[in-house]
């Protein structure tokens, strides 16, 4: 789910989601969108998956393969895995913050 | 329906040519591995719809920050000259409504209405000027776009607009001529009974509606051609400036019609409604009313475009 039940969001930036999937292997859209779904469970529409391929090519994030019948793989070059990196890095931070903080709040996450 | 049979040129028909080109064939294969043989649901269709409009602002320079600064300052300022366009239209409007208002309101409480009224017509003719100096700027990127062979594919583009030009300018003089076969009143108007009175309200919708369209045509004649002029960074940052301008007159022209408005509301309302000065007439005016809600359509797309060109301009300058 992309939301949970008290309206946070989860970071389910489709950029940063496709980054996250093509970090493990090269893939083209249905296999990028079955990906995503399964370990971020975000849905994205073709419209919104092409967009932010479309987006992530011109930025030089990532690149295309050769078509396999008419599915054109696509795979994260050094810059997309700097990019990504980096993003994790910035999660990572808020994610530390917020559990030292529960912590010394509640004594332990429950 | 066969996975195979997915009608991906009419799916697609609201992206890009270009973008279509290079991830139709691909999406299109996206579409049929997710629907497995289903019909596209509305909601995809109207996604796609939606991303492929995204997309063609996107490929216009109109959003995203992917396309070049230059491209970003030149989507931005022919943003604000179609909204330019669409003031026009109302200008001219406000330039009826406003008619012979000199000679019904008391001499007494003239102040304001004239004050708005030429601050009105005297921004209007800045940005007219403004416009023109945007046109000076970009004309030997034009001509030598002439000579180098663009006519042919600006050529429909600018003869639909002469054609469309010259129409109104018939129909105009056709209009002025039956104007003179009325009275004053009738040309006001008045007198509704009377069947050539509704010929001439009819003439003059038609017209207005030829002008509109003239003005539309050439204004997409102006933005084809633009965008295919090879303008330095030098010129871009000429016409971002005057696109600034541009805005800010059409701010300017907004606020002085509203006050115009005002003005008129409290000393003579019953200008608004077309009647003989009386007591306790209503100043509402839905033909002004359109008009201001139509300057400020335009400003809203020129703001739009102003801040596409200030979000543009320090990359601008740096290339």
């Amino acid at each position: 789910m992309a939301h949970d039940r008290n309206g946070l969001r989860r970071p389910n930036d489709p950029p940063l989601l496709i980054l996250t999937s093509l970090a493990e292997s090269p893939k083209h859209g249905h296999a990028l969108a079955k990906d995503i779904e399964a370990f971020a469970g975000v849905v994205l529409g073709p419209g919104a998956l092409y967009g932010a391929i479309t987006r992530l090519e011109e930025r030089g994030l990532i690149e295309p393969l050769g078509a396999e019948d008419r599915r054109r793989p696509y795979r994260l070059t050094a810059a997309g895995s700097a990019a990504l990196a980096e993003a994790v890095r910035d999660m990572r931070k808020i994610a530390d913050v917020g559990t030292a903080r529960l912590e010394l709040a509640t004594g332990g996450l429950a | 329906m066969n996975a195979r049979a997915l009608d991906g040129s009419r799916l697609l028909k609201w992206y890009p040519p270009r973008w279509r080109g290079r991830y139709g064939e691909e999406m299109v294969a996206l579409m049929e591995d997710v629907l497995d043989g289903q019909a596209p649901s509305r909601r995809l269709r109207l996604s796609l719809v939606w991303a492929g409009l995204r997309e063609r602002g996107h490929e216009a320079g109109l959003l995203g920050k992917t396309a070049p600064a230059v491209e970003r300052a030149r989507a931005g300022s022919l943003l604000v000259l179609c909204a330019w366009s669409v003031f026009m239209v109302a200008g001219i409007s406000f330039a009826k409504i406003t008619e012979h208002f000199g000679q019904v309101v008391p001499a007494r409480n003239l102040a304001l209405p004239n004050g708005s009224f030429d601050t009105v017509y005297v921004v209007a003719i800045v940005g007219g000027l403004l416009v023109v100096c945007g046109a000076c700027v970009a004309l030997p990127a034009f001509l030598r776009f002439l000579r180098d062979g663009g006519w042919p594919s600006i050529r429909a583009h600018v003869l639909r607009a002469a054609v469309s030009t010259v129409v109104f300018i018939g129909a105009g003089a056709a209009l002025l001529g039956l104007a003179d076969t009325l009275s004053p009143a009738q040309r006001n108007g008045g007198l509704l009974y009377h069947p050539v009175v509704w010929y001439y309200l009819l003439a003059v919708i038609a017209t207005a509606l030829l002008a509109a369209l003239a003005l539309g045509l050439w204004t997409v004649a102006a933005v084809v051609i633009t965008g295919r002029l090879a303008l330095g960074q030098p010129v871009l940052s000429v016409e971002a400036a005057l696109a600034v301008g541009l805005s800010v007159a059409m701010f300017l022209m907004t606020a002085a019609t509203a006050v115009w408005w005002g003005a008129i509301a409290s000393s003579a309302p019953w200008f608004l409604q077309g009647i003989r000065p009386r007591q306790g007439v209503s100043a509402f005016s839905p033909t002004l009313l359109e008009t201001i809600a139509l300057m400020l359509v335009a400003c809203a797309i020129a703001g739009f475009g102003v801040i596409r060109v200030a979000r543009s301009w320090r990359d601008l300058r740096l290339a």
